[in-house]
């Protein structure tokens, strides 16, 4: 294996990913789109691969609440999608799909929460859907998983999982745009160590 | 792993699946707090002593006995070890956190320490602080009040 963690990563295997994923988020941002029945415009995403404490500091606040949607990818890909929405995403969604708006995540209902699971599920199959296009891997998901929970607290969860691998995430920032308004959003995509060099040997860079 | 004496509070934020492990000796205000992640440290070249169980506490305690501590007079408590996600079909899938607790409690009975409370499991993130100036220790969770342990 030539990468032993995230960050031997170089260069040029980053701008491939970073290639792979504005594909991937433009797919997610056109299956949002086709669901709101409305524009929705996607920024070319970065890909960078993060501490703890930096994903944090990217997204928000430690003790922010936020949603998240957690997918696990298996078969020729190991590992996980975790898909982080804001208040003011989620509040763009829903306000468009069931008409409501909130001044905190507290006050949803078990309504408002499957719809937002629903949503993030959407947004990760489709990314996940043009990757293994692209990539020509078979990955298989699993039934998205979904919280309302302090954001430190749900990006422990991918530290847990790989700790004994890496301390870093991957972390894939674009911003949806939405009648001019910008959205911010977190994509997690989180492959194993020996997933992750299947991937770029697909690719031709191992 | 942070720690303070006389006055002031030492705090760990969004403890998931982690553990937060505070130590207090009120003879000597003398408290520390430990953040871990995982259980066990396999391999001993590993650096981060504190993102585990075993090594961590040891460490802490190694650290905190230089300072003063006593053993026998010093008061623990532990949060966190929660279970973030429920995956259907696969109930394995996080269950770090328990496996988190079991460890703490094992490594801290080998140490000889009694925990006197402890706030662990369940389904959210906590945030945990302890004041040094009178070893209370403040459990904070959305959607709830605060709960001194």
């Amino acid at each position: 294996m030539r990468l032993k963690r995230y960050e031997d990563m170089n260069l040029q295997d980053l701008d491939v990913m970073k290639e792979i994923s504005s594909i991937g988020t433009s797919h997610a941002a056109t299956s949002l789109s086709k669901l709101l029945q409305k524009e929705v415009r996607i920024t070319i995403p970065e890909v960078s691969i993060l501490s703890f404490d930096e994903t944090v500091d990217r997204i928000g606040q430690v003790e922010e609440l936020v949603a998240a949607t957690l997918v696990q990818m298996s078969n020729e890909v190991n590992g996980l999608m975790l898909f982080i929405f804001k208040l003011d995403l989620a509040n763009a969604v829903l306000g468009k799909l069931i008409g409501k708006h909130y001044e905190s995540f507290e006050d949803m209902d078990e309504m408002d929460y499957s719809a937002l699971e629903e949503i993030g599920n959407i947004i990760i199959c489709s990314y996940v859907n043009a990757f293994t296009q692209l990539v020509q891997v078979e990955i298989d998901l699993s039934v998205p998983s979904s919280t309302i929970n302090m954001l430190g607290g749900i990006l422990t969860v991918p530290i847990a999982e790989y700790g004994y691998e890496t301390d870093k995430l991957m972390y894939i920032n674009a911003e949806f745009i939405m009648d001019g308004e910008r959205l911010s959003d977190g994509l997690l995509m989180l492959p194993d160590i020996q997933s992750l060099n299947h991937i770029l040997g697909k690719l031709g860079i191992s | 792993m942070k720690f303070a004496r006389g006055s002031n509070t030492v705090i760990t934020y969004a403890l998931g699946s982690c553990i937060g492990i505070t130590f207090y000796d009120p003879v000597i205000k003398l408290g520390g707090l430990l953040h871990i992640m995982l259980p066990s440290r396999s391999d001993p070249n590993d650096p981060k002593v504190f993102k585990y169980a075993d090594s961590g506490i040891r460490e802490t305690v190694r650290k905190l006995t230089a300072f003063g501590l006593v053993k026998s007079r010093t008061v623990v408590k532990i949060a966190g070890g929660a279970k973030m996600f429920e995956m259907k079909g696969n109930s394995d899938f996080g269950n770090i956190g328990q496996r988190n607790a079991s460890m703490v409690k094992k490594v801290l009975m080998e140490e000889r320490f009694r925990i006197s409370a402890e706030d662990t499991g369940g389904t959210y993130a906590r945030t945990m602080l302890l004041n040094v100036e009178n070893g209370d220790v403040i459990i904070r969770t959305v959607g709830k009040p605060e709960k001194h342990l």
